[in-house]
């Protein structure tokens, strides 16, 4: 039983790890294929972490310790958080410890030294980067809080297994207005969050534009690989955590091996088709202009707390 | 029909009305914006046919899809006519950005406004306590819903500065008050609905004659043209 | 009086102007389609569009009267036209060189009216025995007189035997609405005998006056209505309908300045008056929970004896909406943004007619909710929103007037302090408040029309509406510097005009209701109005002309059809002033209606 839990932790930590780049890789291939090109396969990112990991540690000069532990943070954050979410079952060890607004303050720290980071380096784009990231952060956090309180009403608790039992339990829930909302919400600042477009573009080197690669632009050697990791695998767990928010058929919530097994399974092709999706979409987005991505960020601002008005007073008691 | 099943597709209904409502605040296209206000007259007919299938009054059905009629297909064609009037095809495809078309300056800004909207919505949640209070089922529970949206029609309406948008606002006002008619108390009688549905459309085609009288005499249809008189 | 005849006189105000928007319409068609003659258009004429209570002879009548106003009764009028109407333009009876003998030109043919109803239609010059060319000049005033004659003959029955209704209590006729009636009457009467005098001026063609025609009495068959509606929602579709029907009688100039105030006007009383139905569902929601059955949830007279069961909350909330929305209409703070435009840029008889009965219809409109919401809440609620609407009003009008250089505008300043002292003496809400203040809504009806009408001439002999270049009227126009600067005085509330009697009323009653800070404070604000107002005007009628060369051939004369409107508003304003005489009881009748001791 305690086994089969903590298997599944391990199982949900190993697979976030060995699978973000893969699910990078996939994003990549979709997009390349969808924009008429080869591609580099499915592997690339994994081939270029190996690269990167046997260069010689290079740091500029003058930075300091926070420069060094942020790329660190950033991967045990997310790995904490990859523990912690019930992305393949339920009953696991740390389930009750699964609460969201500590899922959020993990992910805000990861945020929080990579900002640190660009700042300690002391160059221009460092700094722009930080503050641009720091801007977006700052408009994401209430949204996801705001987000997270509105699902948390309609099970009483914000213990994420709680909530994703209650919605395997009770699948109507999901379809109320309030869970569509909130989910809205989530996916925009799941958008932001990882830098997708149309907040930030991944792929992007260009001065004007790049929030998210501006404060890495220093990193090199196996640094910058454990940041590549660290954003891979936040960007696999976030979609993982809205697959088990939205969708969460197939997740695990008895102790037994076959379970999870179909719910790894399951979770796999889910996040894989999820962000299949998000690539395609993302061939057909332009990224917003940096001052019009208040608006975006204010609009999911506005349907989480419509989401929480509505959990409270449309069907509310 | 089960009363889950009602409860449910009645609370869809109420949010996906609120959320037209919110998406107009949030665009600026004003095709997209009529388009939007569009499907909200859609979700308003489609609700007053959920209230009238749930209590088994066919009369209601008929005047759901008179409201069908005339706020997701007249209202919505008369104000697009209104806007093609005045926006001529764009002669090179990098031309359509012109002001006409866009809500380009709105007096509060989108993200301020989304911002405001969520106040508006809370205020009408709290000013809504006592109608619940009074008759509590799923409908009326719903009703903040209604003030919520004639509460962000009224914001669209100061703070556009374009005069069909002005006249969406409007719309979304009115929308809001005859989905808190049906969720108070299933309509109002039918003699007062279609004289109220047939002033607002009378008020639907005067404005937009006037945006054209506007736009003969302003060359455009900004409200911040306006400026003849002030004391 | 039999049912028949209560039905007839409901129905008239409503339908005979409806009637005669339809004629000025089939006017247009028939000129569209000059050929669209046929032979069988006489057997329908005989028929004919008039609107009849219920009878054998004409059973399916009222169904007409609901409907638009360019509908059934169109077809019917159209074909009259040729066998009654002398065509062609005619020209006005206007005195020999001045101001108003312009020639006319009138829709073609009076709509078939006073021969198939007698009784709706007095006035001298409908008749086939009319000489053609005066019949096109006095067709206007038959809607008018219709309006007074319905209200004259209920002003005999309903102060003594009570309201009366018509088509199952779609229409229903108390003290309060003879009142009205009269008032919307009068003012109509003297706004449509300076119509065609303004047209005149105006140099409008056949279309464009005939447009102004029909819109103008589409204005009055929507204003009875509202007066006349039992039903609160089709009072508040019948107060809406103004909005729609006026709102090209704004814009009717086509300049900036009118499209700018036409589109203001539109969009700030549609919206204001949409907070007033969402108000008025709210009502309906209450009386649907308080066990009131769908079909009469909404009549005013039930509401009225049933509001005690009303949810208090729920009133409340519905109750400050409508006074939002029907303030609006009624020119009260803070949705008021749109009065001084529209009156500014609308013609002269429009002006008259809207800030002098348009504003004191939709007030009445909130009247009868008032009396719902007091039954519900008691008198202190509504009383707290109507002073505070009324006083914000009345210092925002009056502080406006003290820097005002357009003497339209000044008009339009001066009915918002007027229905702010309206508003007061019903916050006050005694029978002698509300009596008072019903007095006072005829007095300021008469005298703004006058006023309005006099504007209207003053603003085509010195081609401006600035009152810095208006100097020395009295010098060079005498018969219209007189008028004016009588109707200003008349509006100061100075005697022997009604208004001096209903303000004294208005004070006496905030006194005695122990109301004192309140009437001190409104009286400081009229003190200053009354400043404002006098020094105004006395710039413009007194001293001399600007240009002397101006008055080298004379005085610009009046003449008598634009006078006589002018000297008839003054006149009744003055009689009202010195005794009510036989409408004393109905006036009583209409206070008890409202007021609460």
């Amino acid at each position: 039983m305690r086994a089969i839990g903590t298997a599944a932790v391990a199982a949900q930590v190993v697979l976030v790890t060995a699978g973000a780049p893969l699910l990078a890789g996939t994003m990549r291939q979709v997009r390349a294929r969808l924009e008429g090109r080869a591609g580099p396969g499915v592997g690339q990112p994994w081939r270029d972490l190996r690269k990167l990991l046997r260069k010689e540690a290079i740091t500029p000069v003058g930075t300091g310790p926070a420069f060094r532990l942020a790329p660190l943070l950033l991967v045990s954050t997310t790995a904490v958080v990859a523990a912690l979410v019930p992305l393949a079952s339920t009953t696991t060890p740390v389930s009750g410890k699964a609460d969201l607004i500590l899922v959020v303050a993990l992910l805000a720290l990861g945020t929080v030294a990579l900002a640190l980071a660009g700042l300690d380096t002391g160059t221009a784009f460092g700094g722009m980067g930080a503050s641009r990231g720091m801007t977006v952060a700052a408009l994401v956090e209430p949204t996801i809080l705001l987000a997270a309180v509105a699902l948390s009403i309609p099970a009483g608790s914000t213990n994420l297994a709680t909530i994703v039992g209650d919605g395997v339990r009770d699948p109507v829930r999901l379809a109320s207005p309030a869970g569509l909302l909130a989910t809205a919400a989530l996916a925009v600042a799941v958008l932001a969050e990882t830098g997708r477009l149309p907040v930030d573009n991944p792929s992007t080197h260009l001065e004007l534009t790049m929030v998210h690669e501006a404060m890495v632009l220093e990193y090199a050697g196996p640094d910058l690989a454990l940041v590549e990791l660290g954003a891979q695998m936040r960007l696999a767990v976030l979609l993982g955590l809205l697959t088990s928010l939205a969708a969460p058929w197939g997740i695990a919530t008895t102790a037994s091996p076959a379970a999870l097994a179909l719910a790894l399974v399951l979770l796999t092709a889910k996040v894989a088709l999820l962000g299949t999706a998000l690539a395609a979409a993302e061939v057909f987005w332009a990224k917003l202009r940096l001052f019009r991505v208040p608006e975006l960020l204010a609009g999911s601002f506005l349907l989480a707390l419509l989401a929480v008005t509505a959990s409270y007073f449309l069907t509310g008691e | 029909m089960n009363d889950s099943v009602y409860t449910q597709l009645l609370d869809l209904a109420c949010g996906a009305f609120l959320l037209a409502a919110v998406v107009v605040l949030w665009l600026r296209q004003l095709s997209s914006i009529i388009r939007v206000f569009a499907l909200q007259g859609a979700v308003l007919a489609a609700l007053a046919a959920l209230l009238g299938v749930r209590e088994g009054r066919w009369d209601l059905l008929a005047v759901a899809v008179g409201i069908g009629l005339l706020r997701a297909g007249a209202l919505p064609h008369i104000v697009r006519r209104a806007l093609a009037a005045g926006t001529p095809p764009p002669a090179r495809h990098y031309e359509e950005d012109n002001s006409e078309a866009r809500e380009a300056r709105p007096l509060v800004n989108v993200a301020a406004s989304l911002i405001g909207a969520a106040l508006l919505t809370l205020l009408a949640y709290a000013v809504a306590r006592p109608l619940v209070e009074l008759d509590p089922t799923p409908a009326t529970r719903a009703l903040p819903v209604g003030l919520a949206v004639v509460l962000i029609g009224f914001f669209t309406l100061v703070t556009r500065r374009r005069a069909l948008a002005q006249v969406v606002g409007f719309l979304l006002l009115d929308n809001g008050i005859t989905a808190t008619a049906f969720l108070a108390a299933s309509g109002v009688p039918l003699i007062v609905e279609l004289g109220v549905s047939f002033d607002v459309l009378l008020a639907v085609l005067v404005l937009q004659i006037l945006t054209t009288r506007m736009r003969a005499a302003f060359g455009g249809t900004g409200i911040d043209d306006l400026r003849e008189l002030r004391d | 009086m039999t049912h028949a005849t209560t039905a007839l006189l409901l129905t008239a105000p409503v339908a005979v102007p409806l009637a005669a928007s339809a004629a000025h319409a089939a006017g247009g068609l028939r000129e569209l389609r000059p050929h669209r003659r046929a032979a069988h258009a006489l057997p329908r004429h005989s028929a004919g569009p008039v609107h009849r209570p219920p009878s054998p002879r004409a059973p399916a009548e009222p169904a007409q009267v609901t409907g638009p106003a360019t509908g059934g009764p169109a077809t019917g009028s159209a074909a009259a036209g040729p066998a009654t109407g002398s065509g062609g333009p005619g020209v006005g009876p206007g005195g020999p060189a001045t101001l108003t003998g312009g020639p006319r030109t009138e829709p073609p043919g009076p709509p078939p009216l006073g021969p198939d109803d007698p009784a709706a239609a007095p006035p001298p010059a409908t008749g086939p025995h009319a000489p053609a060319r005066t019949t096109g000049a006095w067709l206007g005033l038959v809607s008018p007189a219709t309006i007074l004659f319905c209200g004259a003959a209920l002003a005999t029955t309903v102060p003594q035997r009570g309201p009366v209704t018509a088509y199952g209590r779609l229409l229903r006729a108390d003290a309060l609405t003879v009142w009205l009636l009269l008032a919307v009457g009068a003012v109509a009467a003297l706004a449509c005998a300076a119509n065609p005098a303004h047209l005149a001026h105006e140099r409008a063609d056949a279309g464009t006056a005939r447009r102004y025609n029909l819109l103008i009495h589409a204005f009055l068959a929507a204003m009875s209505a509202a007066v006349l509606a039992a039903n609160l929602g089709v009072l508040w579709i019948a107060i809406e309908a103004t909005t729609i029907v006026t709102a090209f009688l704004v814009g009717h100039r086509r300049t900036r300045a009118s499209v700018e105030a036409a589109w203001k006007y539109v969009v700030i009383c549609s919206a204001g008056i949409g907070l007033a139905f969402l108000g008025t569902v709210l009502l309906y929601y209450a009386a649907r929970q308080a066990g009131i059955p769908e079909a009469s949830a909404l009549d005013w007279a039930t509401l009225a004896t049933h509001a005690d069961h009303f949810d208090p909350a729920v009133t409340r909330l519905a109750m400050s909406l409508i006074v939002l929305g029907f303030g609006t209409k009624a020119g009260l703070a803070p949705l008021h943004a749109w009065l001084p435009d529209a009156h500014s840029q609308a013609p002269a008889p429009v002006s008259a007619l809207m800030s002098g009965v348009l504003l004191s219809v939709a007030f009445a409109g909130l009247l009868r909710y008032k009396t719902v919401a007091d039954a519900a809440l008691g008198a202190g609620f509504t009383r707290t929103l109507l002073a505070g609407a009324a006083l914000l009003t009345l210092a925002l009008a009056a502080l406006l007037l003290l820097v005002q250089r357009d003497y339209k505008r000044m008009l339009a300043y001066s009915s918002m302090e007027h229905m702010s002292l309206i508003a007061l003496g019903t916050a006050i809400g005694t029978p002698l408040a509300v009596s008072a203040a019903l007095l006072h809504i005829a007095g300021h009806g008469l005298v703004k029309t006058v006023a309005f009408c006099a504007s209207g001439h003053i603003l085509r002999i010195r081609r401006t509406a600035r009152i810095g270049r208006v100097r020395g009227l009295l010098a060079e126009a005498p018969a219209l510097g007189v008028g004016f600067g009588l109707a200003v005085v008349a509006l100061l509330g100075l005697p022997p005009f009604s208004l001096f009697a209903s303000e004294l009323g208005l004070a006496r009653a905030g006194f005695a209701a122990h109301h004192s800070g309140v009437a001190a404070v409104a009286l400081l604000f009229v003190l200053v109005s009354f400043a404002a107002l006098v020094s105004r005007t006395a710039r413009m009628v007194l001293g001399p002309p600007p240009e002397p060369e101006a008055v080298a051939d004379g005085p610009v004369r009046l003449g008598v059809v634009a006078a006589a409107p002018l000297v008839t508003g003054l006149v009744a304003a003055a009689a009202l002033g010195v005794t009510t005489g036989p409408l004393t009881r109905l006036l009583s009748a209409a206070g008890e209606i409202v007021g609460r001791h």
